[in-house]
């Protein structure tokens, strides 16, 4: 089973790297932004480790040390504290509270692993997921009518795998017939240059291709969509049903 | 993990004994930033001196502060063109400059950077005896604005570079008694 590493740190970046770190490793990592938010993943997730960073909004590392230690169900999840404050009194502190190890900012990945290894068993991630497994969770079809569903967050690799998923899926809608597409980005988070960037790449293919494309988004989603000028003037249906109907 | 006991050494017996004023600020700052781009981002910065303070701020620049109080008070500023701060973030985040969706993920890795310098600079002190505690970094970015503080004990500016960007780092600290 795959095991359960909590990151609470208010630095999206920090998050990225820890997660980045574990990778490689058969892990699922959990994210938090702060210690209320933290303690709230430990007692749904049951995380097997926990890095916890110091100095945060709304409730700091220390007192999120100190309620995971008082709550019978968390106090033995294994904590390694991860700050920039490597004060002697800070650490000493720390340590008595309990942690298992500390890792004092700046830190390399590699290194996070090394100690995280002295405390848990890490075990390398099994075969990779396969390019085309990776790319056929995009494309779903409705009737005549083929989906591509963004994810939650679009970054550079899931641009790369629709990308180039988006090619194949054009040639075998040409083989098959289908002039249909419809684009649903209403579970996407975050509308970034990458995400306005993959739009219009994929209307600009499928147009190529003779394959007609219905954009289905939010309403959040359409008004950040007009303040975009490569895509202020896309129509946006509501639902997926609704951008069937407009062909 | 190795603990020592906590003790001050003489040096730092010796910092408490004297104050801010003959602390090697400047040494230890420049130790730190080098460290934090050298882990983190696999930077090498070299010092600029005397600091090119226009290379920084003429055009669009980013600020990350950090504050710290309690028996002694400061601030750090780190300062970055927009552009450093992008290459910054790339080379934090292990991406391509093109690959950044937002400026928050920018902001984000400037106020790390200051974070670390000044959660380094706050134990040092700690250790030294002067207590404080730190804040949680802020960032303050545009084309045409200034950052001052006033009232300050001592007040140091450091220029760094690597290869064509230039990075200053201005530190204000005051006693608290």
């Amino acid at each position: 089973m795959a095991l359960k590493v909590l990151t609470v740190d208010d630095s999206k970046t920090i998050r990225m790297i820890v997660k980045k770190a574990f990778q490689s490793y058969s892990c699922e990592v959990y994210e938090a932004e702060n210690g209320v938010e933290g303690l709230a993943a430990a007692t749904k997730e049951k995380p097997g480790l926990i890095i916890l960073d110091i100095t945060m909004p709304v409730m700091n590392g220390i007192e999120t040390l100190d309620r995971l230690k008082a709550d019978a169900d968390l106090k033995n999840i294994p904590v390694i504290m991860l700050t920039a404050e490597s004060g002697k009194d800070n650490v000493v502190n720390i340590v008595k509270k309990g942690v298992k190890d500390y890792m004092v900012k700046p830190f390399k990945g590699e290194d996070l692993i090394e100690r995280v290894r002295k405390i848990v068993p890490l075990e390398a991630r099994g075969e990779e997921e396969s390019s085309e497994t990776k790319v056929a969770r995009y494309f779903s079809q409705v009737d005549d009518v083929v989906v591509l569903t963004l994810p939650a967050k679009v970054t550079r690799p899931v641009t790369v795998e629709v990308e180039s998923g988006l090619a194949a899926k054009i040639k075998d809608m040409g083989a098959a017939q289908l002039k249909k597409m419809v684009l649903d980005m209403s579970g996407v988070s975050e509308t970034n240059v990458l995400l306005i960037k993959l739009i219009i790449t994929i209307f600009q293919g499928c147009q190529k291709a003779g394959i007609a494309v219905k954009l289905v988004a939010g309403a959040k989603q359409a008004e950040e969509l007009k303040g975009f000028q490569e895509t202020s003037q896309v129509a946006v249906a509501n639902s997926i049903e609704e951008a069937k109907a407009s062909f | 993990m190795g603990i020592d006991s906590g003790e001050p050494n003489s040096s730092e017996k010796e910092f408490y004994m004297t104050g801010i004023q003959n602390v090697d600020l400047r040494g230890f700052v420049t130790h730190s930033i080098a460290s934090v781009f050298e882990t983190m981002l696999s930077m090498n910065l070299t010092a600029e001196d005397p600091p090119q303070r226009e290379n920084v701020t003429t055009g669009n620049h980013v600020v990350g502060t950090v504050g710290f109080a309690g028996a002694v008070m400061g601030n750090v500023n780190v300062f970055v063109s927009r552009d450093f701060a992008r290459e910054m973030t790339a080379a934090m985040l292990g991406m391509s400059v093109d690959d950044i969706g937002s400026d928050e993920e920018v902001h984000d890795v400037i106020g790390e950077v200051c974070n670390m310098v000044g959660g380094n600079l706050k134990s040092k002190l700690c250790d030294a005896g002067l207590t404080c505690s730190l804040s949680i970094p802020s960032i303050t970015f545009g084309n045409s604005f200034r950052v001052e503080s006033k009232g300050w004990d001592r007040h140091e500016l450091l220029g760094f570079r690597n290869s064509h960007n230039s990075a200053l780092i201005e530190i204000y600290v005051k006693n608290a008694t």
